[in-house]
């Protein structure tokens, strides 16, 4: 498969936006840059939600009950267990695949159990103050621990969303999911959608729970509650480690902490997949391509590359996602491209998929006086390959009519469809993204229907 | 013209000067800006009746119907072919009217007259633009 950046969607030709779906779309070989994070849980409006977190923080307490039982070893080997969850597919990891926290590590979490008088006698309710007592407990360990205790709940979810979107599901068998009754990790056969490539099975998570930070966090209490609150003036600052000691100490601290991020609890919000640029930042982009010189001159062509790049993806957000820019090299030039999953959200995008098997978009930028038949087949050669038999140059000057017929005679001879766009045609673009009245990608649609009519019938 | 036809030709005509004024205040903001596809619905809407009123003698652009949507018209383009369409509603009111002075006891006053099947009716109406 040669798709850029695929998704598992992608994968098994299922057009949905992520805009439109519950869950995170997640990619096939790579990770979703987010974390659950389980405060989220806490404070939405669905009892749903707030019983799975009651959930985790019961199954957290439940090693320390563990441990004043004595059963430090059982509660050991449940916190790594639990560290790791790699069918959610979240974090930064390229490879996919995550290690659990050592023993060392370990212990240090549970010893909290013992040490914090207000933890031994009433356990935690934000489990996540763990990264403020805790040296190298980070996000990512929050969001698979949570994971993992309510990962009975994911696959019931993933499976609900597979059928609704009819993704393929196939029998997996779970090595490690928590059974809340006994408390204890075990195996579970049962179907999931699989990774195409590694095979192993794949859990949705839903986006109403995913931030890139989780709302409690070390460097939010540092800087804005214990600098603020707690330091005194003219005194030193303390290092990490020292600070999480204070935190321990003074575990009354980090509850009237949690007490205010609870209490601001309307501002937590979860973080979009993809945020568009704002209108004042459109403005501001577009005055700087249009007055960008054409060629290289002081970097013309890098700044008309990154800025398109970025107009663009916010431009035709929700209707195309955007999957990647990238760099080819061909005859010793370099080339830009901005690559869209094709979701089929629209009429326009509809037919392009089907008449020109066109699964995902390439844009290829030019920031040249005029746009010379070498372009329009440089981009037709790289359409050959992997796109379907549909792209679209962005240049900076109307193409001469000799340019618009070679990309007539290309769908004459090759059923190819190559259109340009320019700066009229982003400045429109960009109009009708400022004042609300059309989309951008309509832009692109009437482009299109140019070009079709310009066709011989 | 028949007196069905003066009464839609009016309020057609009145229809079309009010989303001159309106679309023109939008121009004058952005006039390369895309007319929303809620509005195009109703200005096509409009255009379509006028079309019927004028018929084809006083249709102002031959190779104009209707907007496409697909085609993105800006508030611009509509503010251009709206004008286009009332100058030719009132050439055919200009064709179709007739004035008669009368002598008010002080002076002479004319008044203007919508024509039905070549005689002057009842139906008063404005002098021609033209004619001050």
């Amino acid at each position: 498969m040669s798709i850029i950046r695929p998704r598992l969607n992608d994968y098994h030709n299922i057009p949905i936006t992520q805009e439109e779906v519950d869950f995170a779309i997640p990619f096939v070989d790579e990770d979703i840059p987010l974390y659950v994070d389980p405060f989220l849980m806490w404070k939405s409006p669905s009892m749903q939600d707030n019983s799975l977190h009651l959930v985790v923080t019961n199954c957290f307490n439940n090693l320390g009950y563990l441990i004043s039982k004595g059963k430090e070893t059982d509660a050991l080997e449940i916190l790594i267990r639990a560290s790791e969850c790699d069918e959610v597919g979240l974090g930064n990891s390229k490879t996919k695949a995550g290690k659990r926290i050592g023993k060392k590590l370990a212990k240090k979490v549970l010893s909290q159990f013992t040490s914090i008088p207000q933890i031994i006698k009433n356990g935690f309710i934000h489990f996540e103050e763990i990264q403020l007592l805790v040296d190298n407990f980070s996000k990512d360990r929050v969001s698979d621990i949570a994971c993992n205790f309510i990962q009975s709940f994911l696959v019931d979810y993933t499976i609900e969303q597979s059928e609704k979107y009819g993704i393929p599901i196939e029998p997996v068998k779970l090595e490690n999911i928590y059974n809340s009754k006994t408390n204890s990790f075990g195996t579970e056969e049962t179907h999931l959608p699989i990774n195409p490539e590694t095979k192993s099975p794949i859990l949705l998570t839903p986006k109403r729970w995913l931030r890139h930070i989780p709302w409690i966090n070390t460097d939010d209490y540092f800087n804005d509650y214990y600098i603020k609150s707690i330091h005194k003036e003219g005194d030193e600052f303390p290092d990490k480690i020292k600070l999480l000691e204070f935190n321990r100490q003074n575990y009354d601290i980090v509850q009237a902490y949690t007490a205010i991020k609870e209490k601001q609890f309307e501002n937590c919000k979860n973080d979009p997949l993809f945020t568009q640029i704002p209108v004042t930042s459109v403005k501001r982009k577009v005055s700087t391509i249009t007055k960008l010189p054409t060629g290289k001159t002081d970097n013309a062509d890098r700044k008309f590359e990154d800025n398109i790049c970025q107009l663009m993806a916010s431009l035709l957000y929700p209707h195309l996602d955007f999957a990647k820019e990238q760099s080819r090299t061909d005859s010793g030039v370099l080339i830009r491209d901005l690559v869209f999953y094709n979701n089929t959200s629209v009429d326009f995008l509809r037919e392009i998929y089907e008449t020109y098997s066109c699964k995902q978009i390439v844009f290829e930028l030019k920031n040249v006086t005029e746009v010379t038949r070498d372009h329009i087949f440089q981009l037709n050669r790289y359409l050959n390959e992997q796109f379907g038999k549909f792209g679209i140059i962005v240049c900076r000057k109307t193409p001469p009519k000799k340019i618009f017929k070679n990309t007539i005679d290309l769908w004459a001879g090759q059923r190819r469809c190559i259109l340009i766009l320019d700066d009229n045609d982003i400045k429109l673009m960009a109009q009708v993204f400022i004042s609300k009245q059309r989309n951008p990608i309509e832009v692109i649609k009437k482009k299109y229907i140019e070009f079709i009519r310009s066709c011989p019938s | 013209m028949k007196q069905a036809d003066i009464n839609s030709f009016e309020k057609c005509q009145t229809q079309l000067e009010g989303l001159l004024s309106e679309i023109t205040l939008l121009a004058k903001k952005s006039p390369n800006d895309g007319v929303n596809k809620f509005k195009l619905k109703f200005i096509n809407e409009i255009l379509f009746k006028a079309n019927n009123v004028l018929g084809k003698a006083y249709k102002p652009l031959e190779s104009f119907d209707v907007f496409d949507e697909d085609e993105l018209p800006s508030n611009s383009d509509v503010t251009f072919i709206i004008s286009q369409y009332l100058n030719c509603f009132e050439k055919l009111r200009a064709d179709n009217i007739v004035m008669e002075q009368k002598y008010d006891g002080n002076k002479y006053v004319s008044e203007w007259y919508w024509v039905i099947g070549n005689e002057k009716s009842t139906i008063k109406t404005a002098p021609p633009k033209k004619i001050k």
